[in-house]
């Protein structure tokens, strides 16, 4: 804590990003509380309304409230990213794991490591946005497969950074040694592949829950995610789609806003964490305290 | 010689990708839940129409025949019918790509002209205000999504000021497209020397490209600074400098060894956008194959976003062939 303090005195747009998390994670649990109307029920008296006191943010074309859409919003954005997020590095790192520790390690263990890379490829060589559309139109629409789409397209980043990890760290003496007194393979990655390697990993874990935020959102702008009445980002994006030609910006442009500024914030942080999971780079980065 | 025996070894991974692209595309086609046949015929149908659709469409056979008949209807360009369109989805994406690829071309393009000059001037001024701008555009490049960012270009161009074209396709209503060659009307319209309805393409092309150029140059920035940092750090360029070269030779030479790193983000942002761009599509009503295959999953029309993939994915096999061209071009190393 005491380091992160002094990494962000000097660095303001930091304290920012870390600070807006933080104040999304409160808005999103005392969002009963603090939104004035109910996100889900249309007033059809208040429709269009712009923004004033009575609606900050003003109201959209049902009369929904556009500032209370937007904080309900963070629950669900903000789950889908991380539970989309937790997944793949899960699977991802386990996965990475055991392919970099049995690569070129007897036949059969290299066949199967040569397998999931070449396999790798081919996920990747299709375009991300598209390949998620298609898992969605798949599974059916819902918020499982959003979660499963996200998740599913971000794994072989994952894979690859726990490989290289893997392949470096399975030279170490210590794991040697560890091998040597006995230890089973799969303990020993538990035990001492893993850890080991977090460091990368975590930097791309908050980057990532960004990046999945957006995703999310473009999967609902496009109509392939959340659905309407549901407060959430990217919808809210579309549904304001209509009105902007006509000159009613409000009900794309704050939920726009909100969501660039959660990403941007999980961009900082991400940032600050590649030079903070590092020792080197992070003694250096306060040593002037 | 080298450049011939190159280009085979690539051709040789080429193959094997193709083949994985589409047995992917099949997996992905079998995971769809529901007999197939019974969703052609409704819940009413008897059960001697559906084992007769089901031995029509080869649901009969066993899961690795049904492989190589779908195999060799996608490799003799037959992509099945889109019943939105009614019209083969070969036909229908082919007259749809170019539009895409119009749009992603010209905007990476653009993203290229604001994006190295800037990530340049940002690597050799390291304390000036261009390096910190250029840090933080990458940030917030990134973090924008670029729908809602086109949105806000229509507002303030369109319904504001009144500048922009309308957001409603690649033309106006009024005017014909040229006659196809390419199928850009970009390209084509400059062929046909017709500088009325290309000004109207570069009127509408205008504000998408603005907004996936504006979006896509922060990679850029970021991917020429980091590189020249590093050139400007390395041994030949300070031997360059020991040597008294003038700046202007020393920052050409180091941008000249960039290029691979560039090549590569800017290949990456290509493949990412031919299904990326879908969304700026959207807003713009542009008309391209993404919009196409979005169509198609919203109404179930699963041959249009089966044909996209597949050849979206194709297409990111040649983009990457070209870039491993072009790499041979500019890196000496590799002709030995």
């Amino acid at each position: 804590m005491k380091v992160l303090y002094l990494y962000c005195k000097d660095r303001p747009l930091i304290g920012f990003g870390y600070f807006f998390v933080f104040f999304l994670v409160i808005l999103a649990i005392f969002a009963d509380l603090i939104c004035p109307w109910p996100p889900q029920t249309a007033n059809p008296d208040d429709y269009l309304q712009a923004p004033s006191w009575r609606h900050l943010f003003g109201t959209d074309e049902t009369g929904m409230d556009i500032f209370s859409r937007c904080i309900y919003s963070i629950r669900l954005d903000l789950s889908i990213a991380f539970l989309g997020t937790a997944v793949s590095a899960i699977v991802g790192t386990a996965i990475g794991a055991l392919v970099g520790y049995y690569e070129a390690r007897g036949r059969l263990k290299t066949v199967f490591s040569s397998f999931t890379m070449r396999a790798l490829d081919v996920i990747q060589s299709f375009p991300v946005f598209v390949f998620a559309i298609a898992l969605v139109a798949i599974f059916g629409q819902g918020l499982y497969s959003i979660i499963a789409a996200i998740a599913f397209v971000n794994m072989p980043i994952y894979v690859r950074l726990m490989r290289t990890q893997a392949l470096s760290i399975r030279q170490m003496r210590y794991v040697e040694a560890a091998y040597l007194s006995g230890l089973s393979d799969v303990r020993l990655i538990i035990k001492h592949i893993v850890p080991n390697s977090m460091g990368p990993i975590l930097s791309h874990l908050s980057v990532n829950v960004g990046w999945s935020v957006l995703l999310a959102a473009a999967l609902s702008f496009a109509g392939a995610g959340v659905e309407a009445p549901t407060p959430e980002w990217g919808s809210m994006i579309a549904v304001g789609f209509k009105n902007i030609v006509t000159g009613q910006w409000w009900p794309s442009t704050f939920p726009g806003i909100v969501l660039g500024l959660t990403v941007f914030s999980f961009a900082l942080i991400g940032a600050s964490v590649e030079v903070l999971a590092d020792p080197v780079r992070r003694r250096a980065a306060i040593a002037k305290y | 010689m080298a450049l011939l025996r190159y280009i085979g070894r690539r051709l040789l991974f080429v193959l094997p990708q193709l083949f994985g692209i589409v047995a992917v595309s099949f997996f992905l086609l079998k995971m769809i839940p529901g007999d197939p046949a019974l969703l052609m015929l409704g819940p009413l149908a008897s059960q001697e129409a559906i084992d007769e659709i089901r031995s029509v469409m080869g649901l009969d056979k066993s899961l690795i025949e049904q492989f190589i008949i779908y195999l060799e209807r996608v490799l003799s360009g037959d992509l099945g019918t889109s019943w939105q369109t009614t019209k083969p989805v070969m036909e229908d994406l082919l007259k749809r790509f170019p539009a895409t690829m119009e749009l992603v071309t010209l905007s990476l393009l653009f993203a290229l002209i604001i994006g190295i000059p800037i990530g340049i001037l940002a690597s050799l001024l390291k304390k000036s205000i261009i390096n910190k701008f250029s840090t933080y555009y990458g940030l917030l490049a990134g973090s924008l999504p670029d729908f809602w960012l086109g949105l806000i270009f229509i507002f303030v161009f369109y319904t504001i000021l009144g500048w922009a074209a309308a957001p409603m396709g690649r033309l106006d209503l009024g005017i014909l497209p040229p006659t196809v060659v390419s199928g850009s009307y970009f390209i084509d319209s400059l062929i046909a020397g017709d500088w009325e309805t290309f000004g109207n393409v570069v009127a509408h092309l205008t504000l998408p490209v603005l907004t996936l150029g504006l979006i896509n140059a922060g990679p850029i920035i970021k991917m020429t600074q980091s590189t020249m940092d590093r050139l400007l750090e390395s041994d030949h360029i300070r031997y360059a400098r020991s040597c008294g070269l003038g700046e202007f030779q020393i920052v050409r030479r180091a941008f000249r060894n960039s290029l691979p790193s560039v090549l590569t983000i800017v290949s990456v942002l290509y493949s990412f956008l031919i299904g990326g761009a879908v969304l700026v599509e959207i807003v713009f009503s542009w008309g391209g194959a993404g919009q196409y295959a979005l169509s198609g999953v919203l109404n179930a029309d699963i041959n249009p976003v089966m044909g996209f993939v597949v050849w979206s994915a194709i297409l990111c096999l040649v983009l990457y062939l070209i870039v491993d061209l072009l790499y041979f071009a500019i890196d000496p190393r590799l002709r030995d």
